[in-house]
């Protein structure tokens, strides 16, 4: 597989509270324009991982980085990475749906606005665009203007996706972002994130198995802060090299 | 007398003080809200709150300057202690979140609310007025901002800690700066919490005279002038109930029933506002 890198782990160690080692020397490359996913039982570290490419850990005192993340050529964990341009260059969506407490709209325009885009008819553009991308638009289009709390938890998690989409990222990262939602939730967001794969690189972090075999193409297994093993989607769950991943998979453990 | 004869006797013992020391405590409530009420209601008329007051002695007459006095103190003093109180319940649900130096304003904060607020007037006298050499409308702001700072800190502090982390992720996830976090995401979320404890801390200092009386002091004409002696209900009411004129009596009975309805107005909106944002 010949695929352009996008974002790449290389010898990444990670320490939270001072001195907690959570991350090991991990190495991993991802893909553009393909969903990776990371697997592992609870604690190993793979939500970790995922908040290092974000820096989201940078919001909390005593995290330490060592090693790199190269994001186009550069190393975004050094000291000189402007945090907000990074953010919005890698956006999130969380396990559960973090709605603003405002309208639908607003919520989108909320990213639109911290990008600079001001004008009225650029914003209800981008909006109405940034729905149709999350497949919402037509739940949606004649409540733009009432809160996003009315919504149902699928539909505010697609929002988040818009909201995510709309500033453009280049890369979305997705933390168990069906583990709060109904199964037919589930397989819309499924289906979407087959679809945003033409435009964005994802790195998915979940805990249901089936899931990262349906949507990914990479598959990446972490165990006590190490990734154990790193490969195709289909390799992995039905070939793996280290008898640890094969455990793991057909559920011996975890 | 088996075991669970006695434990029942208990019980029946323990209600009954518990019962009983509940009604003292409303038969007083009551008693007041009711005397207040009736003398309050025959007092009230149209020239209470038109008229300034009359001659010492002299029949009529009202307190205007009292009602105008009140609202530019109590004015003041929102403007003054609602920002500073806001700001610095951000600065420690935020900024300090965590740190030691949150957690020692904290309790500062919370034995600043129990202090007796005479103690409040006594030392806004000592550093204003005795500076100044006189009284004035400012001086009584400031007091009672001081008392209401510590309340709309706190309530804003637990407001915003009860934002769930996440939101504020989600946004820094957008690539939103820390204060923009705040501003549009955290205080959109905490904003009936934050509107409530405002209502409650004015509501708390609108009632207060002991600090009035060592700063606004008093004034029996009508006054629009903060830098002067500036008249106050509570401080009215105060003066008017030591005084010997029938006149006086009634007319101070009537501000204690406005100002006991304001604030019972005030408190009642505050405790609606709460129970509507939880059931939402």
């Amino acid at each position: 597989m010949t695929a352009e890198i996008e974002i790449e782990a290389i010898n990444l160690d990670f320490y939270y509270n001072g001195n907690v080692h959570a991350l090991n020397g991990i190495s991993l490359p991802i893909n553009a324009r393909q969903v990776t996913a990371l697997i592992g039982p609870s604690g190993c570290g793979k939500t970790t991982l995922l908040r290092c490419f974000n820096r989201m850990h940078d919001l909390y005192p005593k995290h330490r980085y060592e090693g790199e993340i190269t994001f186009k050529g550069k190393n975004i964990l050094g000291g000189d990475i402007d945090l907000i341009n990074l953010r919005s260059r890698i956006g999130m969506v969380f396990q559960k749906p973090t709605p603003f407490p405002m309208s639908i709209a607003e919520n989108i325009a909320y990213g639109l606005r911290l990008k600079g885009i001001k004008k009225k008819n650029e914003l209800v553009e981008r909006i109405e665009r940034a729905l149709r991308h999350a497949a919402l638009w037509e739940e949606v289009r004649d409540k733009l203007n009432s809160s996003a709390y009315d919504l149902s938890g699928g539909q505010q998690q697609r929002l988040v996706i818009a909201r995510a989409l709309a500033v453009e990222p280049e890369i979305l990262l997705f933390d168990e972002p069906t583990s709060a939602l109904d199964p037919i939730s589930t397989a819309k967001i499924e289906e979407l994130m087959a679809v945003l794969k033409k435009d964005v690189t994802i790195i998915i972090v979940t805990h249901n198995m089936q899931q990262a075999a349906r949507v990914s193409d990479m598959t990446g297994f972490l165990y006590m802060g190490e990734l154990i093993e790193f490969g195709a989607t289909e390799k992995i769950f039905t070939n793996p090299d280290k008898k640890q991943t094969d455990d793991y998979i057909t559920g011996r453990f975890g | 007398m088996t075991n669970e004869q006695k434990r029942k006797i208990d019980g029946v013992l323990a209600l009954s003080l518990s019962g009983l020391a509940a009604a003292i405590g409303l038969f007083w409530l009551v008693y007041i809200l009711a005397d207040v009420i009736i003398h309050g209601i025959g007092a009230l008329r149209l020239s209470l709150f038109f008229n300034d007051p009359a001659p010492a002695g002299v029949e009529g007459g009202g307190l205007r300057n009292a009602f105008v006095g009140q609202m530019m103190i109590t004015g003041a003093a929102t403007l003054i202690g609602v920002p500073v109180g806001v700001l610095g319940g951000t600065f420690l649900a935020e900024y300090a979140r965590g740190r030691k130096i949150a957690r020692v304003i904290s309790i500062l904060s919370d034995i600043m609310v129990s202090v007796p607020s005479i103690v409040v007037g006594a030392f806004v006298y000592s550093i204003v007025v005795r500076q100044v050499h006189h009284f004035s409308g400012w001086a009584g702001a400031f007091a009672l901002s001081i008392i209401m700072v510590p309340v709309v800190l706190r309530t804003t502090e637990n407001m915003l800690s009860l934002v769930p982390w996440t939101l504020r992720e989600a946004a820094f996830a957008l690539g939103a700066p820390y204060y923009k976090v705040i501003i549009q995401v955290v205080y959109r979320a905490a904003a009936t919490g934050i509107f409530t404890g405002i209502l409650l801390s004015i509501a708390r200092v609108a009632g207060e005279t002991a600090p009035l009386l060592f700063t606004s002091f008093n004034n029996n004409f009508f006054s629009g002038n903060m830098n002067g002696p500036l008249a106050s209900l509570t401080v009215t009411i105060f003066q008017y109930a030591m005084g010997p004129y029938q006149s006086w009596h009634s007319q101070a009975w009537g501000a204690a029933f406005v100002i006991t309805l304001f604030i019972l107005a005030l408190t009642i909106a505050g405790r609606l506002i709460i129970r509507w944002r939880y059931k939402h």
